[in-house]
């Protein structure tokens, strides 16, 4: 038995599968939900009001269904939370990489002031800067706009990243950099060419879970837009649900299975990533 | 040499502000600025169109004499109770149950894959999951014949606040699983492999050699579950948007409607307040913990 095998359970075979079962029941009933939604999403309509929410699909309609929502407004959202998203998290994690880069290898002075102030973007609850923000949109136009979504999506996710990049920073050996720099490098080519690339993996990570996070963001596409050309995916979702909720239920179901397969890929693709992440800082926003 | 004349010194000094402040610039406009204007808001009394009228703490005041918020506050407890027990405890009995286990990668996922879509999606499915005529737990309840329970899972209260923590523990399980994983893959074996030859196995191995060892995520987790249990708001949004009349709301759903739909900003920011002072003591307590933790490994 090697020397960090979990192999505890001294329990005989006979406990062992009494375990197996108990776990394999459980993850049944936590996936029977998506199966059992999956099934009315493929359903007519008609057949959904008609039928038990349990009975087995009739027939078959989820691209019907996949059409009649994207059409209903699911595609503005989509797309928009694409672009939220991709540019959003791409520049929130190379401002946050120059941000550290300062703070940890130029060694700016009061550097804990500088993290700190940056790092209280995550502490208070959304909650504590929603009204003003509302306000400061509505007053400066920023309120509805694109650029408005992106700006706001950029601040909210820059202090987690600069506090993973801050680590990471700091455990990169000083002699490159000096060994650079007593070549002529200025500190921008030491920052693109040698910590950008060495940074690599933990850039790619953060920009996974802040793209994740802001598709997954409602609050402040409720507060901060109101026309379809601008709301982002779960706005557009819950505002179907408001109002095809009852009468077309399998094209809102449709509509959030696929307004959740992003980041569900995602996750699936890059497990290994993700979970390395979690020891990385937990609780990403 | 060319790097001790005044102006290159000069470039030196600068320099790393050069990188620091466009971060800080939109942490500083977006967010703490927003921050202040909501503490300043919460002492006055403003309906974001007229001026703000200065009223001290009456709005604290008021918030303890409203029947609302103090309803709000019990769902709000609630609800933090809820979040530390259920997803807590069954991540973690699952983590030590799976970890043993063939198969545990696909458990893993299974149990981890809500925890990859949103709040507002969860709300949404299981809106149909507990909707009354054809949704799908009361139909199940009717095909095996306990219609005496079948119910209108969102429309009583307290009722639809527990069927949204069901909905919340489905979801958020997965996070605490893969964290005691992580956890328990630190553990040192040394302690259990001598427990076990002193006899100790199964559940008494489990519990007084690995909970114990195990202590530190369990209070990562549970601090993190207090902070994430009190800030909930999309979920219940979605699902009652804090109805029927306002019996559902917690404090987040509270302050979004005392804010942006009857407008009253002055009230809605002392909420904020309020949340943010317990939501930033259980997060002190947890950051501490994760930096012990961080300076143990």
């Amino acid at each position: 038995m090697s020397a960090t095998s979990l192999e505890w359970g001294a329990a005989g075979p006979i406990r062992r599968n009494a375990g197996f079962v108990g776990v394999l029941v459980l993850t049944v009933f936590w996936l029977l939900p998506l199966v059992i939604l999956m099934m009315n999403a493929v359903k007519s309509p008609q057949e959904y009001l008609l039928t038990s929410g349990i009975s087995l699909p009739q027939s078959f309609h989820l691209f019907e269904n996949l059409a009649r929502a994207w059409a209903k407004g699911l595609s503005s959202g989509f797309i928009n939370s694409l672009i939220y998203g991709l540019v959003g998290s791409t520049a929130a994690v190379v401002l946050s990489a120059l941000a550290a880069y300062g703070i940890v290898r130029l060694r700016i002075p009061r550097g804990l002031f500088w993290f700190l102030l940056i790092y209280s973007g995550t502490v208070f609850p959304f909650q504590m800067y929603l009204i003003p923000l509302f306000n400061m949109y509505l007053s400066t136009g920023m309120y509805d706009t694109r650029i408005g979504m992106i700006g706001f999506y950029v601040a909210i996710t820059i202090p987690f990243c600069t506090f993973v990049m801050r680590g990471f920073f700091l455990t990169v050996p000083w002699q490159i950099q000096e060994a650079a720099a007593l070549d002529g490098a200025s500190s921008w080519t030491i920052f693109w060419r040698i910590m950008f690339p060495m940074a690599r993996a933990p850039l790619i990570l953060l920009v996974l879970i802040q793209f994740t996070w802001i598709w997954n963001d409602l609050l402040f596409g409720l507060v901060l837009t109101k026309s379809d050309e601008v709301r982002p995916i779960m706005v557009a979702l819950v505002g179907m649900q408001g109002v095809y909720g009852a009468t077309d239920g399998p094209s809102v179901i449709a509509a959030t299975l696929i307004g959740s397969a992003p980041t569900l890929i995602l996750f699936l693709a890059l497990q290994r990533y993700f979970i390395r992440g979690l020891s990385l800082g937990v609780g990403a926003r | 040499m060319a790097a001790s004349t005044p102006t290159s010194r000069f470039l030196q000094r600068v320099q790393p502000y050069l990188y620091v402040l466009p971060a800080a610039a939109f942490v500083g406009y977006f967010l703490l600025y927003p921050m202040i204007v909501t503490l300043w808001q919460s002492f006055t009394r403003y309906d974001g169109i007229t001026d703000p009228v200065f009223i001290g703490f009456g709005n604290f005041r008021a918030l303890f004499l409203d029947p609302h918020f103090l309803l709000s506050l019990r769902n709000t407890l609630i609800w933090t109770v809820a979040a530390v027990i259920l997803p807590v405890t069954l991540g973690l009995a699952l983590a030590i149950g799976i970890n043993r286990l063939r198969w545990s990668g696909f458990f893993k996922s299974s149990i981890y894959l809500p925890a990859t879509i949103s709040a507002a999606a969860v709300g949404i499915l299981y809106s149909f999951i507990f909707a009354f005529d054809n949704g799908v737990l009361n139909s199940a309840l009717r095909a095996v014949g306990l219609n005496f329970l079948v119910s209108r899972w969102l429309f009583e209260a307290p009722l639809n606040t527990f069927a949204m923590i069901a909905a919340y523990t489905w979801q958020s399980t997965g996070l605490n699983l893969m964290l005691f994983l992580v956890g328990l893959q630190g553990l040192s074996p040394e302690p259990i492999e001598a427990a076990k030859l002193d006899g100790c196995t199964g559940f008494n191995l489990t519990r007084r050699i690995i909970v114990p060892m195990l202590m530190p995520f369990i209070v990562i987790a549970t601090l993190l579950a207090v902070v994430n249990g009190f800030k909930v708001f999309d979920l219940i949004w979605v699902m009652t948007q804090g109805g029927p009349g306002r019996s559902s709301e917690t404090l987040a759903v509270t302050m979004y409607r005392e804010g942006f739909i009857l407008f009253k900003q002055g009230y809605s920011a002392a909420i904020a307040v309020v949340i943010s002072i317990a939501a930033i003591a259980f997060s002190y307590l947890y950051l501490r913990s994760v930096l012990d933790q961080e300076s143990h490994v």
